[in-house]
């Protein structure tokens, strides 16, 4: 009877770890139930036992479902609970491991050195046997590991009662009082002999009772759990389609990243501004191939920074579809941690081209002022230069006129060519006067100096004249390293000198072939000291004689040209210490060269 | 009418210019007056001298369109050249609908600046004959008397002389009288130059 209800229970049980793997307390219960069945058959052999050998024999070998049952129990207490000090489990566990040695190798068991008599006393209407003999006081080993297995018990059950789980804490009372109960009537029974069948079994059979109702209650709760687990299952079906009506109607896309596995979900949305179609695997890799080459990178890194502890990230960047079509996208979103361990990043996506477009064509009208201001304030300084040099070289030029008229004269003037000659010499002056002054204005607007980064000299006048090269159809090309050191400047002069360069370049390639038309701007550093800055084209270059008087006022190529670009260029170079100079390339073009001095800490000139 | 050689009055405030173009258009043969500013040239002229003015468009005070329009208000207004250091459309319109001969840059070719001033003295020359012609017309024809300049408006509209006397409530041989007095005073024999010389001095409005 007892065998068979252990049965059924172990059965339950094992059926339940079957079903749920996880669920250890089961299986350890299951076997506690196994090993208390198996022992009831030992008990009721000793029942049975006709000889004092056999009754020795049967209880010998009753040990070892005993101490599977011990074990069982043990970490049964354990897992369940969830408490107890390890190092009594182990204790438990081993000491009662060792007492199968004295019981296979000393007397006739473990608690007897010698059976002496079997008695045959009625029990329950029945005549049982009942063990007489000399007590093993290696026996004393089994008992104090059952001692100890109540010592751990109780401590269990002391630390489920300081968290408050009295169901538990009655279990563990239980389990003390059946072991304690147990324990007495084998002490009486082995020590003091006195007469009473072995029927441990009863005791444990009341404690396995409770162990197996407390469990159904716990498989009763896990029913009641799926339950609510499906109501809120379909709660959040509800939430999650309401959710995706929500993103559907303002173009939201919708994208789950799992970490753990590299895969990602998306919504339709989302697919549809990536142009991923919706039954595509998608993982990171994959994701970012759609994302355009210049902002893969950083794309890469917010994410990665999101990951490594930020949590949250923002960005904005371009993808290229399948067709070709380029989107700007804007994401948001943030990364979930599982202790500490980043496990999902969730996030919205957006299409924000249009906006995008909007920002891109302000960006480039405010440039195009810059650039009107730059280039419109060299045009009237030189203007202005032009009127005031005029005077003395229209002068000059009337003098000269005259002066050869007198000359023809068979006996000229030589009082009035004379004072023709210092005239012209004073209008040169003036002249020359006109170009210092200018020389003196840019150099006394004491240049603003500050160390510069060449990169950044170089980007912004770029940005400058990028809608230029593309309505020129010219291509620019820029190649400077970033490790160079910074230059000592003066930052909107140096523009000017770069821009009137780059102008002057693509000036040059009117006429070039569209595919040969090239502006290349170069920086490298020199010698310790010195930084070159190059621009070269593939124009027609400058004829040898010219090369020097390219850098003088008024000389121009240009039908509209002031001639006033490349020597005022010059002048702002040499107030800064370098030198600009031509040369032609030997494949054709010219290269304008200078030289700026490297800022060393210093920044001024 | 004095017999004086045409002069070119140079105005300009640039000194060094001023003297750079004087001398090159003395050597090429004209007479020639320097004036530092338009004011001094307007106080100092000789009026009815002949010859041109050469004036610098950009000046401080009285620019050289201002001179322009000061001049065009005298009895005897000088053509007008005007160099300048840096031309510009609509400044040239400007100075070409004001009247001006030319309208030439400062550092432009000699041969330009020579011919233009040619011109302008040619024209000044031109001009002031025919101010001349008619203004000694005009003094002919002061010599008629009221009734005279009467039958004259008649007759230059090609009235008969019954007509005219009808008109005036005149004899008709009084008529012919004072046609012969104004024939003999003005010097013509015919009454087609009659009337071609009445046209030119301007006497009468024209007739509607």
């Amino acid at each position: 009877m007892v065998a068979s209800s252990c049965f059924t229970l172990a059965a339950i049980n094992l059926l339940v770890w079957i079903r749920n793997r996880t669920a250890w307390a089961n299986l350890l219960f299951s076997l506690t139930a196994v090993s208390l069945a198996v022992f009831t058959f030992f008990e009721l052999a000793m029942m049975r036992a006709g000889t004092p050998t056999e009754f020795g024999v049967v209880m010998r070998w009753a040990h070892i479902p005993l101490l599977a049952w011990l074990f069982s129990l043990t970490w049964f207490v354990r897992i369940y609970f969830g408490a107890g000090r390890l190092w009594l489990a182990w204790s438990v566990c081993i000491l009662r491991t060792l007492s199968l040695v004295p019981n296979f190798l000393t007397g006739a068991n473990l608690n007897y050195m010698r059976v002496t008599g079997v008695h045959r006393l009625p029990f329950l209407g029945e005549l049982v046997s009942t063990p007489q003999g000399i007590p093993n006081p290696w026996m004393i080993i089994g008992q104090v590991s059952i001692l100890l297995l109540i010592a751990f018990v109780a401590d269990a059950s002391v630390t489920v009662s300081r968290r408050g789980d009295r169901r538990k804490v009655f279990l563990g009372a239980t389990i003390e009082f059946f072991l304690v109960l147990g324990l007495g009537q084998t002490m009486l029974l082995f020590w003091l002999n006195i007469q009473s069948p072995i029927i441990f079994s009863l005791p444990s059979l009341g404690m396995l009772a409770v162990m197996g109702y407390e469990l159904s209650l716990d498989v009763l709760r896990a029913s009641q759990l799926v339950r609510q687990l499906q109501a809120s299952e379909a709660q959040l079906r509800e939430s999650t389609s309401r959710m995706t009506l929500a993103a559907e109607a303002t173009n939201f896309g919708i994208w789950v990243r799992y970490l753990d596995r590299n895969e990602i979900w998306a919504n339709e949305v989302w697919r549809s501004l990536f142009g991923f179609s919706i039954s595509e695997r998608l993982n990171i890799d994959y994701v970012l191939q759609r994302v355009h080459p210049e902002d893969r990178e950083v794309v890469r890194q917010t994410w990665a920074k999101a990951i490594d502890g930020e949590g949250k990230y923002e960005s904005e960047y371009r993808v290229v579809r399948p067709d070709g079509q380029m989107r700007w996208l804007a994401s948001r979103g943030s990364v979930e941690f599982d202790d500490c361990v980043p496990a999902v990043s969730r996030g919205v996506t957006f299409d924000i081209t249009d906006r995008k477009k909007v920002e891109l064509e302000t960006d480039r009208l405010r440039q195009e002022i810059a650039h009107v201001d730059r280039v419109s304030m060299m045009g009237q300084l030189a203007s202005a230069l032009a009127h005031e040099i005029n005077q003395p070289l229209g002068a000059i030029l009337r003098n000269a006129e005259a002066a050869e008229i007198f000359l023809r004269d068979p006996s000229p003037d030589l009082v009035e060519i004379r004072a023709i000659l210092a005239d012209i010499r004073k209008d040169d002056q003036r002249a020359g006067h006109v170009i210092d002054h200018m020389r003196r204005m840019l150099k006394r607007n004491k240049l603003d100096a500050q160390a510069l980064e060449v990169t950044e000299l170089v980007s912004d006048v770029v940005a400058m004249v990028r809608a230029d090269a593309v309505a020129r159809q010219s291509k620019l090309e820029i190649d400077v390293p970033e490790c160079l050191p910074r230059v000592c400047g003066d930052r909107v002069q140096l523009q000017q000198v770069l821009l009137n360069l780059i102008l002057n370049g693509m000036d040059s390639l009117n006429g070039a072939n569209r595919d040969k038309r090239l502006v290349r701007l170069s920086a490298r550093l020199d010698e310790a000291r010195t930084i070159e800055i190059t621009v070269s084209d593939t124009g027609q270059g400058i004829p040898a004689e010219k090369l020097d008087q390219i850098f003088d006022p008024f000389f121009t190529t240009k039908t509209n040209g002031m001639g006033m670009g490349l020597p005022i260029s010059r002048t702002i170079i040499e107030a800064h210490r370098g030198r600009l100079w031509a040369e032609n390339r030997s494949g054709g073009g010219a290269v304008f060269r200078f030289t700026l001095p490297v800022a060393d800490g210093r920044v001024s000139l | 009418m004095t017999a004086a050689k045409p002069t070119v009055h140079i105005v300009d405030d640039d000194a060094s210019f001023l003297a750079a173009i004087s001398r090159l258009l003395r050597a090429s043969g004209f007479e020639v007056r320097t004036f530092s500013s338009a004011a001094e040239f307007l106080e100092q002229r000789e009026d009815g001298a002949p010859g041109c003015v050469v004036a610098d468009l950009q000046m401080p005070g009285m620019s050289g369109f201002d001179l322009q329009s000061a001049l065009a208000q005298t009895s005897n207004p000088l053509p007008i050249l005007f160099l300048t250091g840096h031309g510009d459309v609509p400044s040239t319109v400007r100075a070409m609908r004001g009247g001006a001969e030319d309208f030439l840059e400062k550092s432009v070719q000699k041969e330009k600046v020579v011919d233009a001033v040619r011109r302008c003295l040619e024209r000044d020359g031109n001009e002031r004959r025919s101010r001349t012609q008619v203004h000694e017309l005009r003094a002919r024809f002061d010599a008629l008397s009221t009734r005279e300049l009467e039958v004259l408006s008649h007759v230059v509209q090609g009235k008969l002389n019954k007509q005219i006397a009808d008109d005036l409530s005149i004899h008709e041989r009084t008529v012919k009288l004072h046609r012969t007095a104004i024939t003999t005073k003005l010097g013509v024999s015919s009454v087609a130059e009659l009337t071609r010389v009445t046209l030119q001095a301007g006497i009468f409005p024209p007739v509607k």
